[in-house]
């Protein structure tokens, strides 16, 4: 598949990667590992004038213990991540989503960052330009509706980050900076709600550094999956016990992933309750490989299994 | 649109080349030096016959502009060979019966010298895991992985 003309730019520093993308006039685009933006370029769905890479940044690759948080460089990749010891010792909810991302050759190459702002998913939207244009073009894409659920004016395509789910139950905040100066939000409030424009970002700005707060955690992350490699999660759940609470974040459905905290987690009838309400909440529809009744159902059913688990402190 | 110059070390030999920025490390491989090794499957970086190392990490060459490569160490699978010997890995597959088609072999082939390169004694489940980022679309993977685990014994 060949991809459209644009240029190519190197960002010495994040400085420099925000001046380059003033002077393109908002018609750049930053790259990282590419594992998600590449393909989109060649379906057509994102056309930049230019690419600015992020790469040879070497700020954005370290991981480091400040201040009571560990500090993630967004260009570590996620194989790194996953055999980093303090992470090993944290979060175990955060080592098993970033196990679960893709295949290793992909973690290799994609980033924490880039696997926090990939793009929302729908069987209607990733697809060649000669295919959507055949059918159509649907919300997403400018249309007048929905494809997949017809007369509707939202997007229903999924956000499939493993790792931002398990991220926000571990109270992780992300760092951006961009041409309005340097800001850190929680990273849930990063998302908008609307999967046409996933995440509450000014133009040019870059994300940084993913900060997660330094405890012993227990936990776990649930993944609803086809083929075991490759695949994007079809429903995420990640558990992080934090001083007796849990905090539990649902992903994979919708355009954000949404966030549950439970008092106590040994009580069986608010695990069910919370369960319950997350399932309710979830309101998945015909845009990716399984039914949305069946995924809808396993939103409870993820969650009360990372649980378990997440109690019992052993292996799957 | 303006080409880029970008120097790499491919199989052991340096390579200066006037490249699209928008072009991508298989484009290159295949199409300016004629190693055409590595295939194109998908195009989207979802089934790793493009598999090349770069750097000693087994690389999507479909996923990466030949810029983002400037510097950069590169073996395809033209490089494996040794004194006029074959690799290993590449004696196992023929051995084991793990080509049928033959596309994706040389992805799986770079895809697990990568891992023998960074552990010497897999055991089969990292094989399975490391082999699971590539599809074949043939035989299956159990002599795929048959012949990871030979090639691994004799390496040995």
């Amino acid at each position: 598949m060949i991809l459209p003309q644009f240029e190519y730019k190197r960002a010495r520093s994040v400085a420099d990667a925000v001046a380059l993308y003033k002077k393109e006039k908002g018609k750049a685009i930053y790259l990282a590992g590419g594992t998600d933006l590449i393909p989109l370029v060649k379906l057509r769905l994102r056309e930049p004038k230019a690419v600015i890479d992020l790469k040879g940044i070497e700020d954005l690759k370290i991981i480091a213990t400040r201040g009571g948080s560990l500090s993630v460089g967004a260009n570590a990749t996620l194989f790194d991540l996953k055999k980093d010891p303090v992470i090993a010792a944290h979060f175990p909810a955060l080592v098993e989503s970033l196990d679960a991302t893709a295949c290793e050759t992909l973690q290799m190459r994609g980033t924490l960052g880039g696997n926090i702002l990939q793009g929302a998913r729908c069987l209607e939207y990733n697809q060649s330009l000669e295919w959507r244009k055949a059918r159509g073009f649907c919300f997403k894409m400018g249309g007048k509706e929905c494809n997949v659920v017809k007369g509707a004016k939202v997007c229903f395509a999924n956000y499939c980050s493993d790792n931002a789910p398990s991220l926000i139950s571990l109270g992780a905040q992300v760092r951006l900076m961009g041409p309005g100066g340097e800001r850190t939000v929680k990273l849930e409030s990063l998302f908008t709600g609307d999967a046409r424009a996933l995440f509450a970002m000014e133009g040019g700005e870059v994300l940084t550094h993913i900060l997660v707060p330094l405890k012993k955690t227990k936990g776990a992350y649930e993944k609803l999956r086809v083929r075991e490699s490759m695949d994007y999660p079809l429903v995420g759940a990640a558990v992080s016990v934090i001083d007796g609470k849990a905090r539990i974040c649902v992903g994979g459905v919708g355009a954000a992933p949404r966030l549950y905290v439970l008092g106590d987690i040994r009580d069986a009838a608010s695990v069910r309750d919370v369960a319950e309400k997350a399932s309710a909440d979830a309101k998945p529809v015909a845009n990716a490989t399984l039914s949305p009744a069946y995924r809808k159902k396993m939103v409870g059913t993820l969650i009360k299994r990372a649980l378990k688990r997440s109690l019992a402190e052993g292996k799957r | 649109m303006k080409t880029m110059k970008v120097s790499f070390n491919v199989n052991s030999e340096d390579v200066t080349l006037d490249v699209r920025p928008y072009e991508t490390l298989l484009e290159t491989l295949r199409e300016r030096l004629f190693l055409t090794g590595a295939k194109e499957a998908c195009g989207l970086g979802a089934c790793g016959a493009c598999t090349v190392i770069v750097n000693g990490i087994p690389l999507r060459s479909c996923l990466v502009l030949t810029p983002e490569v400037e510097g950069a160490t590169i073996m395809t699978v033209e490089g494996l060979r040794e004194d006029g010997n074959l690799h290993p890995l590449q004696e196992t597959f023929m051995e084991k019966g793990a080509v049928q088609c033959g596309f994706c072999t040389s992805g799986m082939i770079m895809t697990a010298k990568a891992l023998l390169d960074r552990n010497k004694r897999p055991t089969k489940k990292e094989i399975v895991t490391t082999i699971s980022s590539n599809v074949c679309r043939c035989t299956g993977y159990k002599k795929i992985v048959e012949a990871v685990e030979e090639a691994a014994k004799r390496m040995a």
